[in-house]
């Protein structure tokens, strides 16, 4: 299974108000070209994308928020899983694109290309909702269920490395993504964010 | 803490506007936290590492909330890379609470190197800090705290040390 397949079937499915929370390699710069939004907060680094997606889940709770983790990304804060299970969210789809390795830091193995199973972790950590797919067909069903059914999702997608040609470059950097991501929310939520002067003082 | 530091650090969070508080578990910090926890003023995720805080409170930060991160002192530590890798690269607010142990009193020998790591640690990260060690120091501590992370895009701390973790 090509994880461009899946991430151009879950576009599909995708409301446009849906907040889209990526990790940083392959799976921001493939996510960006098949759905540019300022809904996407892109390039979460190593180990951090599941806590801002879990910041962001509790902090709006009537939005949508899908987690795009890489295997390697989740690994290193497995913890994330259980503090997001214990806020009861119903508002989480986290897809875990594993392709059992560090494909952004040169391809080396993780740890799910041994033995550790990223649902069965999930689920022993309290997610009630975790699965594994190894098929495009499965990858759709289970994908387009979590989006329809509030809770708490977590999706192991089982894919290949290796990525698309002529992928556009990201050219976006933290800064320009975070002034896109919190202009998207002070006009899409009625609230501000960036205050150059702090007034509530 | 004893109850006045507490009231002092729950007024100061309420005067400044935070209304989100993540937090890792600390001995320091316990009767702070079970205060907070219960308080309907915060939004409370309490999390399993501080690296994963930062994280939570870049998120609610993003999404409207006004985050503070609760800190053990080696907890830093542990922060100091999403801190350089979410708020240093995007520049992103978020205001610390840290208890300063290792500071001079400390009379703890597990507590010594945190002497060495804590306020070194705050310049390398650049993050401003105040250290406050009287009670009635401590809610205008972050009042202030709070106005400079907000408006200057980058993280501010209070470290607390004196009679107001005692």
């Amino acid at each position: 299974m090509k994880r461009f397949d899946c991430l151009k079937s879950l576009a599909a499915l995708l409301d446009p108000s849906t907040i889209v929370v990526t990790n940083v390699g392959p799976i921001c710069r493939e996510w960006n070209a098949l759905r540019p939004s300022d809904a996407n907060l892109l390039q979460v680094n190593l180990g951090l994308c599941a806590g801002v997606g879990l910041g962001i889940a509790v902090s709006l709770p009537h939005r949508q928020v899908v987690m795009l983790d890489g295997d390697g990304n989740l690994l290193l804060n497995l913890a994330s899983l259980a503090d997001l299970a214990n806020q009861n969210l119903n508002n989480v789809v986290h897809i875990v694109l594993d392709n059992e390795s560090y494909e952004g830091g040169g391809g080396l193995k993780s740890a799910t290309a041994g033995k550790a199973d990223l649902a069965g972790i999930a689920r022993s950590s309290g997610v009630p909702n975790a699965s594994t797919v190894t098929s495009l067909e499965q990858f759709e069903t289970v994908a387009r269920q979590s989006l329809s059914t509030p809770g708490h999702h977590f999706i192991v997608a089982k894919v290949e490395k290796g990525s698309v040609d002529k992928l556009p470059t990201l050219t976006l950097d933290g800064k320009e993504a975070k002034y896109r991501f919190a202009r998207h929310i002070e006009k899409t939520e009625g609230v501000q964010i960036l205050r150059p002067r702090y007034t509530h003082l | 803490m004893e109850p006045a530091a507490v009231d002092a650090v729950v007024e100061g969070l309420k005067k400044s506007g935070v209304d989100f508080i993540s937090l890792m578990p600390d001995s320091d910090f316990s009767v702070l936290q079970d205060r907070v926890a219960k308080d309907k003023d915060f939004t409370y995720v309490p999390v399993s590492n501080e690296a994963i805080g930062v994280a939570v409170c870049a998120g609610a930060y993003l999404s409207g909330k006004r985050p503070a991160l609760l800190v053990p002192t080696s907890g830093l530590l542990v922060a100091a890379w999403p801190l350089t890798s979410i708020n240093m690269a995007w520049s992103l607010p978020l205001l610390l609470l840290i208890p300063y142990r290792g500071d001079l009193g400390d009379a703890f020998w597990m507590m010594g190197p945190y002497k060495d790591t804590t306020e070194p640690l705050l310049k390398v990260l650049n993050v401003p800090y105040a250290v406050i060690s009287k009670n009635d120091e401590v809610a205008k501590a972050i009042v202030d705290a709070q106005g400079s992370t907000i408006s200057w895009q980058r993280p501010v701390a209070v470290l607390l040390t004196g009679e107001t973790i005692k």
